[in-house]
C-alpha cells in the first residue's frame, strides 16, 4: 500500500522512520506481554529480562525498554543459533539455551528462547528474549553462586536445542528442565511468558512483512543499521579525541577478600571508540567472571549512554565500537571458569568506563553510583516446598556537574524495579522491616551523591539460607572533580542483638532461623565538585529534609546552621570556610 | 418560562468549551480564553454570554456538567497543598524510593521527578501489621501525637496516611484518621484505606498522597465556582468528570478528589461511545488530536475500555507501562487512553544523521505553528499540512486566526526539505506520514498491544486536528471507515453531557479461587454496593451495580479485571469468570497457561451505576445540525502523496455542503472548528446525527 517507492541505495526518509518506529513497537509489546504473563519475582516485579527483534542474519534490530545489558549481548547469541542451525529452521520451531561455553549464553540463569519468523517461507526475523529464571539447580539455590570454582556447580546447562518443533514441545527437554530447578512452576511459568512474547512478535512481523514487502523491508533493515551506525558517529566524532583510562576494583570474595582490579583504556579516534580492558585481573575462582558478549554488551552501553541523540537500539550503532578484552581475564572468561554472578562484573565496568568518560565529557556521566543492584537471597523449604527469595536492590547514581545525585534508581546496566514490600510477605516466611535512605552517607561535594539505600530483613518463620552479592565496601563509588567517595556499604546480621557482619559477597551461604534479621546497606553515590562550594542554601535543605545532619552540614561542607527552622549561620559560614583555606568559587569541570 | 437545559464546560489550558443542550435536544457551543488566574471567573462569563445570545434565563440551567485540569495543574505544576504523609516505621522514604525503574535507558542525567511531600513531613509511628491483617506491632498513640505535633508546626494544609497492609485491616489506619479529625479539624485528611484499599504499598502511598495534595485546590476551586454560579443565578446542580468517564456531584467529588485528574480527555471518549452508539457504530478507535498530543481509546460493543493505573505528569510514551518512573502513580480507575506528541503544533526536525523528526516537543496554541507569524520560526505539522493545501490559507477557525502560509513554506523548505535535498510537497507529505505514524502508535498500544485488531473498527476522530489526518491515519491501519462528529472542536465538552453518574469501589481479596467461600465473596460484593452508593450519595436501590473481578493465574503479578454474572455469586458464576479470565488472557497475552497454577483473586470490584437524567435531555439527531453558513463552494489545490501529486479539489464551507448523496474524494470540509480532508478514492457523506462519514475506497 505503500506510496513509497521501492528501496534504493538512498532510503526514504520518511520509510525510514515509519519502519523504525514499527521495529520499536513490536520490541515494546513483547516486553509488555512478557510483564502482564510471567509468575517469578524476578522477572515479573523485579524486571530482569528483556525483548528483542533481530533481523535473519541475528543482528537486533530494536529492543524493549529493559534492560542494556542483555540486549549487547545478543549478537554473539544469536552467531551461535545460526551456525549450529543454519538451514533446519522451521515454522513453529522455538530454541532454549543458556550456556555462555557453547552457546555465548550470559550465565545459566539468564535463559534466551528464540523464535524464527518466516514470510513467504523466507526466514525474515527472529523474536529473542531473555530472562533471569529464579533457579536453573547448582549449588546454591537462586543459582547466583558466588564460591563456585567452575560452571559445573552452577546449574543446569543448555546448549542450543528445540524447545519446541514445529509447534510440537520437545517434551525430553521440558522434563529435564523440569526436574532441575529448585521452582518449576515459576521457571516453567516464565518460558510460557518468553515465548508468549515470541509469539506476539512472529504476528506483528508477519502483518509489517504484508505490508510492505520483503524487498523493501529487507532493503530497510540493512538501511536502519547504516542510519543507526551514521548518527552514531556523529555521536562519537562529537567526543574529544584522546585515549581516557580509568582503574577500578570489586572488593574481593568471601570471608578474606583480595581486590580484584578492573583496568579500562578508552581511545577515541574521529568516530571510531576502541574500549581496551588489557589489565584487567585475571579471571578468578569465583562467580564474578564475565563472558566476552557481556563485556561488549557493557561497552556499548556506556557508550550509548553518552551519546545525546535518540540512537536506535539496532545493532548498527555497535559498529563503531571494538571491544578488546583478554582471554582469561575478568572480563572474558575461558572454560570452564565460573560466571554466575557476572553481574555485578558488568555494573563495575560499566562504572569503569564512566568513571574514563567524565574526562572527556564530564557534563555527560554522573559521579559513581553505589555499584548496582544487589542480589539478597533467601532459601529453604516451608511444607515441604522449596522456596527462593531473591529479588535485586537498587541504590543510587552519583552526582552530576548541575544537580544532586539521585536516591532509589536502577543502576544504567540494567532498568529494573523493586518488589513490593506486601507481595513478598504475602508470598514468602519474610518481613521488610526498613527501606529507605540513611543520612549523611552521601558523598560531600558541589553536588551532592545519591543517599545509602537501606533494607531489612527478618525471618518470621523456620531456617533459611542468605546469600548476598553487594561490593564497595572497600572501594567506595568515587567523586568526580573534588568531590568525595560515598558512604560504604554494608551488611550485617541481628544488628540490634547479636552482630554478625557478613562479607560483601558471601562464598558460603549463611544460616538464617526465625526471628534473624538481615540489615543490608548499600554504598553512597560520590559527590561532584568542591563540597565547600556547595551553595550554602542546599546545604540548609538538605539539613531541613535530614539527609544531612547539622554537624555533617559544619564537617563536610563547612557551613554552621543555627536555630530552629535551620538557618546558614553565614558570618561564621564564611569564615571556616575561609580558614579551611579553599575559594568558594564555582568549581572548573574541565578535563585537564 | 423557558425551557430547561443542562450546559456543559470543559476547561483545557487555552479555551473553555461550552455547550449548552436544552430540552428539545438542540445544542449551541461556544469557545472563551480560559481564565488561569481563577478558571471559574471564564466559566461564568462563558456561560452568562450564551445564555445571553440564546435569549435564555439564567434559571433555566439544570445541570452543570464539568471537567477541568484544577487537580492535573496543581500536580504538574506542584502547587497543591503543603501534604505531610503518616506511614509504618521503617518507611518514610517510600515517595523516595518509588518503583526504583527510571523511564528511559541510556540517561545519565535523569533527575526523578520531587515527592509530593518533602521528606521532613514523611513522618513515622510505630506499629505494624502482617499480610492477614494480623497486628505485629500495636499502633503507639504517643508517636502519632508527636507526628500531628510536627504536623501543627509545619504549617500543613492536608495529610495522608498510609500503612503496611492497611487494605488487610484498617484498625490503625481508622484510629490514626479518628486521631488526625479531633486534633486538625480543618486539614484534608486522606486515609489509603478509603482511597485505595489494595496491594502494592507504593502505589497505594502514591495515590493516597495525591488525593491529599490536591484536595485543599480541588475543594477551593469547586466551592469558588458554585458560589459565583450561585451569585450568577445560575440555581444548577454542579458534577464534574471523573478520570473513569462517569460523573458524580461536586460534594462526592471533593471527599475524593484524585478521581478528576483526567477529566477532559475521559469526557471525548465518553461522547465518542454514546454519539458512536445513536449512529450505530459499536466498535470505534477514538482519536482526539489537538495541539500538542493525540490520544487514543478504544470503544468495543459500545463499552469504553478502562485501566487501573496511570502516571500522572510521565512523559508521553507509547507503552506506559514499561516506561513508568517520570510521572506521580495514581491508580484509580480511569479511561485506557493512550498519548503521544503528535499534534499541530508539534516540531518538525532533523536528527544529526538527517532523520525527519515529529514532536515530541511543541509549538503548542502559543506561539504556535509557523504560519501564526506569532514568534515560531520552526516548522510544525500544521504547517506541512498548510502546504499540502489541507487548511485554508488565510485564516483557522472560521476566520478569528489569520494565518501566512508563505511562512508554512518557508519553514519546511529552509528547514527540512533544503537539507534533505528533497522537494517540498514531498517532503510536507512526508511530514503529514510521519505524524500520523505517530499516532498509529497510540493506536496500537490501545488495540494490537491489547490484543485488538485495529481492521474491526471505525476511526471516531475529533479535536481540532482530527479531521485532517484521520484518513490517512485509517490507511495506515486499514480501517475502512471515518467519522468525524460535529463540533469536533469542542467534543469533549460534548461528551460530558452523555455522562453518567458513576463510582467505584474496590477491596483486596488475594486468595486462590479454589479456596474462596462464596458466602464471604457474596458479603464483599455487598459490602462494597453499599459503599459505592453512600460514595455516589443515592439510595442503595436506586443505584445499577457491576461486579467486577481482578484476576490472574496463580503466580503471576499483573491481573485482568473480568465481569461477574449478574446474580449472587454462584460456584457456577466463579467458574464462568475463571472462563472469561481465560478467553481474555489468551486474547491479550497470547495464550493460556498450561500447568496446574490456578486463578488468583486479588480484588474484588463493584462500579455503580445512575442515568443521570432521561433520553430527552441528551442529544438528540439534530442537535448540532445548526444553520448552513451560506458561503459557496471554493477550489484549492491539495497534494496527495507523490503517485497522485496535487488535485484540484473542491473545499467545502462547512458539514452541510454533504447533505444528499454521499460525494467522492478529493474534497476538504471546513467546518468552523476543524477542518475534514477527503483524499482521492473516499466517499464523504453527512449521517442524520451530523457525523460526516467517509468511506475509504482504494486498496487497503
Amino acid at each position: 500500500m505503500t506510496e513509497h517507492g521501492p528501496a534504493t541505495n538512498q532510503p526514504d526518509p520518511f520509510l525510514l522512520e515509519l519502519i523504525r518506529s514499527s521495529f520499536d513497537a513490536i520490541a515494546d509489546q513483547m516486553a509488555l506481554i512478557m510483564l502482564r504473563t510471567a509468575h517469578s519475582g524476578i522477572v515479573r516485579d523485579t524486571m530482569d529480562y528483556s525483548t528483542a527483534l533481530c533481523d535473519a542474519k541475528g543482528r537486533t534490530l530494536a529492543q524493549g525498554v529493559t534492560n542494556p545489558v542483555h540486549l549487547g549481548s545478543f549478537y554473539d547469541a544469536m552467531q551461535c543459533v545460526l551456525r549450529r542451525f543454519d538451514g533446519d529452521f522451521n515454522g513453529g520451531d522455538v530454541f532454549i539455551f543458556n550456556d555462555p561455553y557453547e552457546a555465548a549464553g550470559q550465565h545459566l540463569p539468564d535463559i534466551y528462547i528464540v523464535k524464527p519468523i518466516f514470510f513467504a517461507g523466507q526466514l525474515v526475523a527472529f523474536a529473542t528474549t531473555v530472562a533471569h529464571h529464579s533457579d536453573v539447580g547448582g549449588m546454591v539455590p537462586g543459582s547466583n553462586a558466588i564460591g563456585s570454582t567452575e560452571i559445573f556447580q552452577e546449574g543446569l546447562r543448555l546448549p542450543i536445542l528445540k524447545f519446541l518443533e514445529r509447534g510440537v514441545p520437545v517434551q525430553p527437554i521440558w522434563d529435564i528442565i523440569r526436574l532441575n530447578v529448585r521452582v518449576p512452576d515459576d521457571v516453567m511459568g516464565d518460558l510460557q511468558a518468553q515465548m508468549a512474547a515470541c509469539t506476539i512478535c512472529e504476528r506483528e512481523v508477519e502483518e509489517l512483512y504484508r505490508r510492505y514487502g520483503g524487498d523493501t523491508l529487507g532493503a530497510y533493515v540493512e538501511h536502519l543499521h547504516d542510519y543507526a551506525e551514521q548518527l552514531a558517529r556523529s555521536q562519537i566524532a562529537a567526543i574529544p579525541d584522546g585515549v581516557y583510562e580509568f582503574s577500578d576494583h570489586l572488593d574481593g570474595l568471601g570471608e578474606n577478600p583480595e581486590p580484584i582490579a578492573l583496568h579500562v583504556k578508552i581511545t577515541v579516534r574521529g568516530s571510531n571508540v576502541v574500549v581496551d580492558w588489557t589489565g584487567t585481573s585475571p579471571q578468578v575462582p569465583g562467580g564474578v567472571n564475565a563472558p566476552l558478549p557481556f563485556t561488549k554488551a557493557a561497552a556499548y552501553a556506556a557508550l550509548r549512554s553518552v551519546m545525546s541523540a535518540a540512537v536506535p537500539n539496532c545493532h548498527g550503532y555497535t559498529r563503531p565500537i571494538t571491544v578488546v578484552a583478554p582471554l582469561g581475564s575478568l572480563v572474558n572468561v575461558k572454560y570452564p571458569g565460573p560466571c554466575g554472578i557476572k553481574g555485578i562484573t558488568g555494573y563495575r565496568m560499566i562504572d569503569c568506563l564512566f568513571g574514563a568518560l567524565a574526562k572527556a565529557v564530564p557534563d555527560k556521566v554522573a559521579a559513581d553510583n553505589s555499584g548496582g543492584a544487589t542480589l539478597p537471597t533467601i532459601a529453604g523449604y516451608e511444607n515441604g516446598k522449596a522456596f527462593v527469595f531473591c529479588e535485586t536492590v537498587a541504590g543510587n547514581w552519583g552526582a552530576a556537574f548541575d544537580h544532586d545525585g539521585q536516591d532509589g534508581v536502577a543502576h544504567m546496566g540494567a532498568n529494573q524495579t523493586n518488589i513490593p514490600i506486601e507481595m513478598i510477605e504475602a508470598r514468602f516466611p519474610v518481613r521488610i522491616e526498613q527501606y529507605g535512605i540513611i543520612t549523611d552517607t552521601g558523598g560531600p561535594g558541589t553536588f551532592r551523591g545519591g543517599l545509602s539505600v537501606i533494607r531489612e530483613y527478618r525471618l518470621v518463620r523456620g531456617e533459611a539460607l542468605l546469600m548476598v552479592r553487594s561490593d564497595k565496601r572497600a572501594f567506595p563509588p568515587h567523586g568526580l572533580f573534588g568531590g568525595h567517595e560515598g558512604a560504604p556499604s554494608f551488611n550485617i546480621v541481628n544488628p540490634e542483638t547479636d552482630p554478625v557482619v557478613l562479607p560483601v559477597m558471601t562464598t558460603e551461604p549463611y544460616s538464617i532461623k526465625q526471628g534473624d534479621v538481615f540489615r543490608h546497606i548499600m554504598a553512597g553515590g560520590g559527590g561532584f565538585g568542591e563540597p565547600l562550594s556547595r551553595d550554602p542554601a542546599r546545604v540548609v535543605q538538605d539539613v531541613i529534609e535530614e539527609r544531612i545532619t547539622i554537624a555533617g552540614a559544619e564537617r563536610d561542607y563547612g557551613v554552621v546552621i543555627v536555630g530552629n527552622p535551620p538557618l546558614v549561620d553565614q558570618e561564621l559560614t564564611r569564615r571556616l570556610r575561609q580558614r579551611r583555606g579553599i575559594s568558594c568559587n564555582a568549581v572548573s569541570i574541565d578535563a585537564s | 418560562m423557558d425551557s430547561q437545559c443542562r450546559v456543559a464546560v470543559d476547561i483545557g489550558g487555552t479555551f473553555t468549551d461550552i455547550v449548552l443542550l436544552s430540552d428539545d435536544g438542540r445544542a449551541a457551543t461556544r469557545k472563551v480564553p480560559s481564565t488561569p488566574g481563577n478558571y471559574a471567573d471564564g466559566v461564568i462569563d462563558g456561560v452568562t454570554r450564551l445564555l445571553t445570545d440564546l435569549g435564555r434565563a439564567s434559571e433555566s440551567v439544570v445541570d452543570l456538567l464539568h471537567a477541568c485540569t484544577v487537580a492535573t495543574n496543581a500536580i504538574l505544576e506542584h502547587k497543591g497543598a503543603r501534604t505531610a504523609l503518616i506511614t509504618t516505621k521503617g518507611f518514610r522514604d517510600i515517595l523516595t524510593m518509588r518503583r526504583i525503574r527510571v523511564p528511559r535507558l541510556y540517561d545519565p542525567m535523569f533527575v526523578k521527578p520531587e515527592p509530593l511531600v518533602p521528606r521532613n513531613l514523611c513522618l513515622e509511628v510505630e506499629e505494624r501489621l502482617d499480610h492477614k491483617g494480623q497486628v505485629i506491632r500495636p499502633l503507639s498513640r504517643p508517636d502519632v501525637h508527636t507526628a500531628i505535633a510536627r504536623i501543627c508546626a509545619a504549617d500543613v494544609q492536608a495529610v495522608a496516611v498510609m500503612f503496611l497492609h492497611s487494605y488487610a485491616n484498617p484498625a490503625h489506619e481508622r484510629e490514626v484518621g479518628a486521631m488526625l479529625a479531633e486534633a486538625l479539624p480543618d486539614h484534608f485528611i486522606s486515609l489509603s484505606v478509603d482511597v485505595l484499599p489494595e496491594l502494592r504499598e507504593y502505589e497505594r502511598a502514591s495515590t493516597t498522597v495525591i488525593n491529599a495534595y490536591v484536595g485543599p485546590p480541588v475543594k477551593s476551586y469547586l466551592d469558588s465556582l458554585r458560589a459565583q454560579l450561585s451569585r450568577a443565578g445560575i440555581p444548577a446542580r454542579l458534577q464534574v468528570m471523573l478520570s473513569s468517564g462517569g460523573i458524580l456531584d461536586c460534594q462526592a467529588v471533593t471527599r475524593w478528589p484524585a478521581q478528576i485528574v483526567e477529566s477532559g480527555p475521559a469526557a471525548g471518549v465518553i461522547g465518542a461511545a454514546r454519539l458512536g452508539r445513536l449512529a450505530g457504530y459499536q466498535n470505534l478507535i477514538t482519536l482526539d488530536m489537538g495541539g500538542t498530543t493525540a490520544k487514543a481509546s478504544i470503544i468495543e460493543n459500545s463499552q469504553i475500555s478502562m485501566t487501573d493505573e496511570y502516571e500522572v505528569g510521565g512523559a508521553v510514551s507509547l507503552s506506559a507501562e514499561l516506561t513508568k518512573g517520570g510521572g506521580y502513580p495514581l491508580r484509580i480507575p480511569a479511561i485506557d487512553i493512550s498519548e503521544v506528541g503528535a499534534g499541530g503544533g508539534s516540531l518538525v526536525w532533523l536528527d544529526p544523521a538527517k532523520a525527519i523528526k515529529v514532536g515530541p516537543a511543541s509549538a503548542g496554541a502559543v506561539p504556535g505553528p509557523a504560519c501564526y507569524d506569532t514568534g515560531n520560526d520552526e516548522p510544525t505539522v500544521t504547517d506541512a499540512n498548510v502546504v499540502l493545501g489541507y487548511l485554508n490559507q488565510s485564516a483557522l477557525a472560521g476566520g478569528t486566526v489569520p494565518l501566512r502560509p508563505e511562512r508554512s513554506y518557508r519553514a519546511i523548505e529552509t528547514k527540512i526539505a533544503a537539507p534533505l535535498g528533497r522537494g517540498l510537497m514531498e517532503t510536507a507529505y512526508g511530514v503529514h506520514t510521519i505524524a500520523d505514524a505517530n499516532m498509529m502508535h497510540a493506536v496500537k498500544t490501545v488495540t494490537t498491544y491489547r490484543g485488538r485488531d485495529p481492521r474491526d473498527f471505525d476511526l471516531f476522530a475529533f479535536g481540532g486536528n482530527g479531521g485532517v489526518h484521520a484518513v490517512s491515519l485509517a490507511r495506515l491501519l486499514q480501517i475502512r471507515r471515518v467519522l468525524i462528529p460535529p463540533a469536533a472542536g469542542v467534543f469533549s465538552a460534548v461528551g460530558l453531557l452523555f455522562a453518567n453518574v458513576e463510582a467505584t469501589a474496590t477491596q483486596a481479596i488475594l486468595a486462590k479461587t479454589a479456596e474462596l467461600s462464596l458466602t464471604r465473596l457474596e458479603q464483599g460484593y455487598r459490602q462494597l454496593e453499599l459503599r459505592v452508593a453512600e460514595l455516589m450519595g443515592y439510595p442503595a436501590d436506586h443505584v445499577r451495580y457491576v461486579r467486577l473481578m481482578d484476576m490472574r493465574y496463580g503466580g503471576q503479578a499483573s491481573e485482568l479485571v473480568v465481569a461477574v454474572p449478574a446474580g449472587p455469586i454462584t460456584a457456577d458464576a466463579l467458574k464462568a469468570v475463571e472462563d472469561r479470565f481465560e478467553l481474555e488472557h489468551e486474547r491479550r497475552r497470547g495464550h493460556r497457561l498450561t500447568g496446574n497454577y490456578g486463578f488468583e483473586l486479588v480484588n474484588l470490584r463493584v462500579r455503580g451505576v445512575v442515568d443521570s437524567t432521561g433520553a430527552s435531555a441528551r442529544p438528540g439527531p439534530a442537535a448540532f445540525t445548526g444553520t448552513a453558513s451560506g458561503k459557496a463552494e471554493a477550489v484549492r489545490a491539495a497534494y496527495f502523496g507523490p503517485t497522485i501529486g496535487a488535485l484540484k479539489t473542491p473545499v467545502l464551507p462547512g458539514r452541510h455542503g454533504l447533505q444528499g448523496a454521499a460525494r467522492a474524494g478529493p474534497l476538504i470540509v471546513e467546518d468552523y472548528d476543524g477542518t475534514t480532508v477527503v483524499p482521492p478514492d473516499c466517499h464523504a457523506r453527512l449521517d442524520a446525527i451530523g457525523n460526516i462519514v467517509i468511506d475509504l475506497g482504494g486498496a487497503p
